[in-house]
C-alpha cells in the first residue's frame, strides 16, 4: 500500500464503514481502497443454535437481538475495535424499511455505544466513486434491484424504481430447475445454489434467448458435473437459463432494462441525455458473465420498440466503470465520502439520546430547513 | 463448573435480563449485581496472530491492517499455510554432467522456499508464484490496480469537506448580509444582479477536481466460447474463496494468492454502570491467565440438579438440588418465589433494609473510576424481556439452609463434618463441606395445556448471603449484604397426565 494511506491512518481515528446488504456485509475503513472483508449477513442464534438471516426477522425485538449478535461479530471477530466512541458509516439503501433503520441505529447507540453514526445513501455515494455529479444508479443485489438516478448530486427520488429481480429470484428459478438432484437436507441447499449460480451460470444474449423461446432452441451449453457429497449433473440449459427472468416482462411490463428506461422517462427532459449517458451498476449480481452486454442489447432494443421509441429519443446508452467490483462499489463510495469528516452529516451520540430518533428523509420533522443531509455533494 | 457440552440446565437470570449458565455470567462487585456478557462493555485489549503469537501496538496493528506480516492463509481452504524448503533447481543448459558434479561438491546446496497447505495440498509454486532465497517475507504483495485513482478522488472528497466547513464557518458569522460577500469579491449588487441565472462562476479550485470517469458505449461482450467449451469446474473458484480477497475476486483457481492472517484480539470486559472491569486478561497472547476475573461462579452458590423423579400433571414429584458455596465466608440461602423483588437487602439493628448501589454511591465515593463531571453520559440499554414463564409450581422451603465457607483442605479430609448445623431433616438430604442437598417438590401446572414429552421449567428466587470485602469510605469494615438472583432449571421431560 502506498505511504500515504499509512500516514493517514496513524494521524486520526479511525472511521469503520458497513454496508450491510440482505446476503452480504461489506466492512472496513474509511479511505481504504477495499473492503476489509466481506462476509454472509447471518449470524449463529444464541437461543437455537441455528444459523439465521438477519433479514429474517420477525419484528423489531427479534431484529434487535440479531443485530446486536451480528456486529458484535463484525467489531470483535472481523473489524477487531473496540466499537465505543467511534465513528460508524452505514451505507443503506434510501429504501430501507424505517424499522430497520431505527433499530439499526439503537443497536449503534444504545448496545454499542458509538460516538457518531451517518447514514450514506447507496446510489448517492456510488457515484462519489466515479468523480462526476450524474449518474444513474442500478443497484441488482440479493433482495431487490433498485434504480434511483442521481443528476448535479442530487437524487431524484421521484423517478425511483424497485423490483424483486435479483439474486433471489435467480436462486429460486435455479432451485426450480434442480429440483430433482438437489440434495433435500435443507440447510446447504441455498449454499450450494449460489455456488452454482457463480460457478456455472452465465447470462445469455439476447439472440440467443429470443431463439431459446421459439420451438427450434439452439444447442445448449455444455453441461457441467458439479462435485459434492452426491455429485450434480447441471444442464446447459439450466446454465443459460438462469439469469432469464430478469429480462422476461412480467404483468406490468416490467423487468430490469424498463427500470432504467422508466426512470429516463420519469425525469425531465433536459436530464434523460445525461442519465442515459452515464449508468452506473453496482450489487453483486450484476457481476454475473454476460450482464453488462446483455443489458445494453436489451435497452437499445427497448429504445427501438414501439414501447418507448415514442417516448424517448435516446440512441446510446453509455456505461461507468467504477473503480471497484461491483459488490463492493457502494462501500467504495461509503469509504471515499466518509474520508470527508464531516459533523454536520452525522448523527452523533448525544444527539440521539436527547430525541431518540433518527432523522429520515421521508419525515417532514427533518426536511423543514433546506439545508438537509442529502444535499449537493 | 457448569456443564461444558450439556444443555444448560440450570440457568440465571442476569440484570439484563438474559438467561445464561452460571459460567457464562460474571459478578461485579462494586455493584454487587450479576452481568453477562450482553451486558458489559466489550474492549480490544491487544491484538496477536494466532499462529506465530506476535502481538503488536495498537498503532502498528493498523499500519499493518490487521494482518500478520510473516503468517499466510491459504486462499483454497484458509488454513494457515506453511512455508516448505527446497533444493534448489539444479540450473538446465551447458553440460550436465559437469553441472551434476559441482552440485554434488557444494557442500551446502542453496535452497529455495515456497508455501504450502498441508490440509488441501496447495503450494505457491500452483499459483506461479516464484520460490523465495529467504524462509520469511519477500512474498510479492498484490496491489489493487486502482488505487491511485481511488487516492486522488479521497484527496478531492476532502477538499470538498474542508470546503463546507468553511461555508458553515462563514454562515454561522454573517448570518444576514449575504450579499456582503460578493463585496468582498469586488462585486457590486448590480453585477450581482446581471450574474442572476448565469451558469455560475469556475471556481478557483477546479483544478483540484479529479478527471471524471468517462462512461463508456464499449462493453465487453460474452466470449461466444461459451456456448461450446465444456466447463472444468475445478479451476473455477468458489464465492467464498473470490470474497476472501475482494479486490481481486479472481475467478480462476490459479490465480489465487496467498493472504496474511488476520490479527485476532484479546479483549476485557467492564461493568457498564460503574466502569470497573469484571475481566480482564493477561496482556500476552501466550498466557491463559486473567488479572481480573469475577465470574459469578467465585462468588454465587451454584446449583446444580441431582434427580428429579417423572413429571406427570397433577402429581407432586420430588426434585433434589445440590448446592454449593464458592466463597470464602458462610452463606445462609433462602428460596422464594419468582414474583419477589430482586433488591438487595442488609441487615443492620435497626432491622433490614433495601440497599441501592447505584444510587447510593453517586455521592462522594462513587463507585465508578472516573470523576461524574468527567464521565459522559451513562448510555442505558432497555433490559430483555423475559421470556421464560414457569410450567409447573415448586413447593419452597420456609427454612434457611446454611452454607460453610469453602475450605480447599475439606475435600480430602474424610474424618467427616464438624459443623453442627440445625438442619430441617425434611429440607436437607445430604451435607459435606460447603456442599449440601435439598428437597423440594414440584408439580406441573394443571390448568396449562402442557403436551406429553415437553420440557419443564420451573424457577425460584434464590436470597443468598454475600460478604462484601471491597472497603469504600462508608463501610471500612466487609459489609453483610443478602443479595437474590432468579433461577430457572429444566428439570425434565412431562411424562404423562395421572
Amino acid at each position: 500500500m502506498s505511504l500515504y494511506e499509512g500516514i493517514r491512518l496513524i494521524s486520526d481515528k479511525q472511521t469503520v464503514v458497513f454496508d450491510i446488504g440482505s446476503a452480504y456485509t461489506k466492512y472496513g475503513y474509511a479511505g481504504e481502497s477495499v473492503p476489509r472483508g466481506i462476509i454472509k449477513t447471518e449470524v449463529k442464534c444464541p437461543e437455537s443454535g441455528k444459523i439465521r438471516k438477519v433479514f429474517s426477522y420477525e419484528d423489531s425485538q427479534d431484529l434487535y437481538q440479531l443485530l446486536v449478535e451480528f456486529i458484535h461479530l463484525l467489531f470483535f471477530r472481523h473489524v477487531v475495535v473496540s466499537p465505543k466512541d467511534i465513528k460508524v458509516i452505514i451505507v443503506e439503501s434510501i429504501l430501507t424499511p424505517t424499522e430497520f433503520r431505527d433499530t439499526l441505529a439503537k443497536v449503534f447507540f444504545r448496545h454499542f455505544e458509538i460516538g457518531s453514526l451517518m447514514l450514506a445513501p447507496s446510489h448517492l455515494v456510488a457515484v462519489s466513486t466515479l468523480g462526476v455529479s450524474t449518474a444513474l444508479v442500478l443497484d441488482v443485489g440479493y433482495k431487490e434491484a433498485t434504480l434511483i438516478p442521481i443528476y448535479e448530486g442530487v437524487p431524484v427520488l421521484k423517478a425511483w424504481q424497485a423490483l424483486p429481480l435479483a439474486g433471489h429470484a435467480v436462486h429460486e428459478c435455479i432451485k426450480k430447475e434442480l429440483k430433482t438432484v438437489l440434495p433435500n437436507d435443507g440447510s446447504d441447499v441455498e449454499k450450494t445454489i449460489e455456488d452454482i449460480k457463480v460457478r456455472t451460470c452465465f447470462v445469455t444474449t439476447i439472440e440467443r434467448s429470443l431463439k431459446l423461446q421459439t420451438d427450434e432452441p439452439p444447442i445448449a451449453p455444455p453441461s457441467v458435473k458439479y462435485p459434492g457429497v452426491k455429485t450434480i449433473t447441471v444442464p446447459g440449459s439450466v446454465r443459460e437459463k438462469a439469469f432469464e427472468l430478469l429480462w422476461e416482462r412480467d404483468n406490468d411490463n416490467l423487468s430490469v432494462p424498463t427500470m432504467i428506461l422508466d426512470a429516463i422517462v420519469k425525469c425531465p427532459v433536459d436530464m434523460r441525455h445525461p442519465l442515459a449517458e452515464n449508468i452506473l451498476l453496482i450489487g453483486g449480481t450484476t457481476m454475473a458473465k454476460g450482464f453488462l452486454p446483455r443489458l445494453k442489447s436489451e435497452l437499445l432494443t427497448l429504445l427501438k420498440s414501439n414501447l418507448y421509441s415514442e417516448k424517448l429519443k435516446i440512441s446510446t446508452v453509455k456505461f461507468h466503470k467504477a473503480p471497484s467490483k461491483a459488490n463492493y462499489t457502494a462501500w467504495l463510495g461509503g469509504a471515499i465520502f466518509g474520508i470527508a469528516d464531516l459533523p454536520l452529516r452525522c448523527l452523533t451520540k448525544e444527539n440521539y439520546l436527547m430525541s431518540n430518533r433518527v432523522p429520515d428523509w421521508a419525515s417532514l420533522i427533518d426536511n423543514q430547513k433546506s439545508d438537509s443531509l442529502i444535499n449537493s455533494m | 463448573m457448569a456443564y461444558l457440552f450439556q444443555p444448560d440446565y440450570v440457568r440465571y437470570v442476569c440484570s439484563c435480563g438474559s438467561v445464561k449458565p452460571v459460567s457464562k455470567i460474571y459478578f461485579c462487585r462494586h455493584c454487587l449485581k450479576v452481568r453477562c456478557g450482553y451486558c458489559v462493555c466489550h474492549e480490544v485489549d491487544s491484538h496477536y496472530c494466532s499462529n506465530c503469537m506476535e502481538n503488536l501496538p495498537s498503532p502498528e496493528v493498523r499500519l499493518k491492517k490487521n494482518k500478520c506480516s510473516n503468517c499466510f492463509e491459504c486462499p483454497c481452504c484458509f488454513q494457515t499455510l506453511s512455508t516448505r524448503a527446497a533444493p534448489a533447481p539444479v540450473r538446465a543448459g551447458g553440460n550436465p554432467s559437469v553441472e551434476d558434479t559441482k552440485s554434488l561438491a557444494k557442500p551446502p546446496p542453496k535452497k529455495v522456499y515456497y508455501l504450502s497447505c498441508s490440509f488441501c495440498r496447495w503450494t505457491s509454486r500452483d499459483a506461479g508464484i516464484p520460490d523465495q532465497f529467504v524462509a520469511t517475507g519477500g512474498w510479492p504483495e498484490q496491489e489493487n490496480p486502482h488505487l491511485a485513482r481511488i487516492v486522488a478522488l479521497l484527496e478531492y472528497h476532502k477538499i470538498l469537506a474542508s470546503r463546507e466547513r468553511q461555508q458553515s464557518e462563514r454562515k454561522k458569522f454573517h448570518p444576514k448580509r449575504t450579499y456582503m460577500q460578493f463585496e468582498k469579491f469586488a462585486m457590486s449588487s448590480v453585477m450581482v444582479r446581471k450574474r442572476a441565472g448565469l451558469c455560475p462562476l469556475p471556481q478557483s479550485q477546479q483544478s483540484d477536481y479529479p478527471q471524471p470517469a468517462v462512461a463508456s458505449e464499449e462493453v465487453e461482450e460474452l466470449s461466444p466460447d461459451i456456448f461450446t467449451q465444456p466447463l472444468d469446474i475445478t479451476k473455477i473458484t468458489t464465492l467464498e474463496q473470490r470474497l476472501k480477497h475482494p479486490d481481486v475476486q479472481a475467478e480462476e483457481i490459479n490465480q489465487l494468492r496467498p493472504q496474511h492472517k488476520q490479527f485476532l484480539m484479546k479483549r476485557s470486559q467492564r461493568c457498564r454502570v460503574c466502569e470497573h472491569n469484571v475481566c480482564k486478561p493477561e496482556y500476552s497472547p501466550q498466557s491463559i491467565k486473567f488479572k481480573i476475573q469475577l465470574a459469578a461462579f467465585y462468588h454465587i452458590p451454584e446449583v446444580r440438579i441431582v434427580t428429579c423423579e417423572p413429571l406427570r400433571i397433577g402429581q407432586t414429584s420430588e426434585l433434589l438440588l445440590k448446592l454449593c458455596n464458592p466463597t470464602q465466608h458462610q452463606t445462609q440461602i433462602m428460596l422464594f418465589p419468582l414474583s419477589t423483588s430482586i433488591t438487595p437487602t442488609t441487615v443492620t439493628a435497626a432491622g433490614t433494609k433495601e440497599v441501592d448501589r447505584e444510587n447510593m454511591q453517586l455521592g462522594c465515593e462513587s463507585p465508578n473510576l472516573l470523576p461524574s463531571l468527567v464521565r459522559q453520559i451513562t448510555v442505558t440499554e432497555d433490559p430483555k424481556p423475559l421470556k421464560l414463564s414457569p410450567q409447573a409450581e415448586i413447593i419452597l422451603p420456609e427454612s434457611i439452609l446454611i452454607l460453610p465457607p469453602r475450605d480447599d483442605a475439606a475435600e480430602y479430609d474424610d474424618t467427616g463434618d464438624t459443623h453442627n448445623f440445625q438442619d430441617d431433616p425434611k429440607l436437607v438430604v445430604w451435607r459435606k463441606g460447603n456442599k449440601a442437598v435439598i428437597r423440594l417438590l414440584v408439580k406441573p401446572n394443571e390448568d396449562e395445556q402442557i403436551e406429553e414429552g415437553k420440557e419443564i421449567t420451573v424457577g425460584f428466587v434464590m436470597q443468598y448471603g454475600y460478604v462484601n470485602t471491597i472497603a469504600t469510605l462508608e463501610h471500612k469494615e466487609p459489609q453483610k449484604l443478602d443479595l437474590k438472583i432468579k433461577l430457572f432449571l429444566s428439570i425434565g421431560k412431562l411424562v404423562g397426565s395421572t
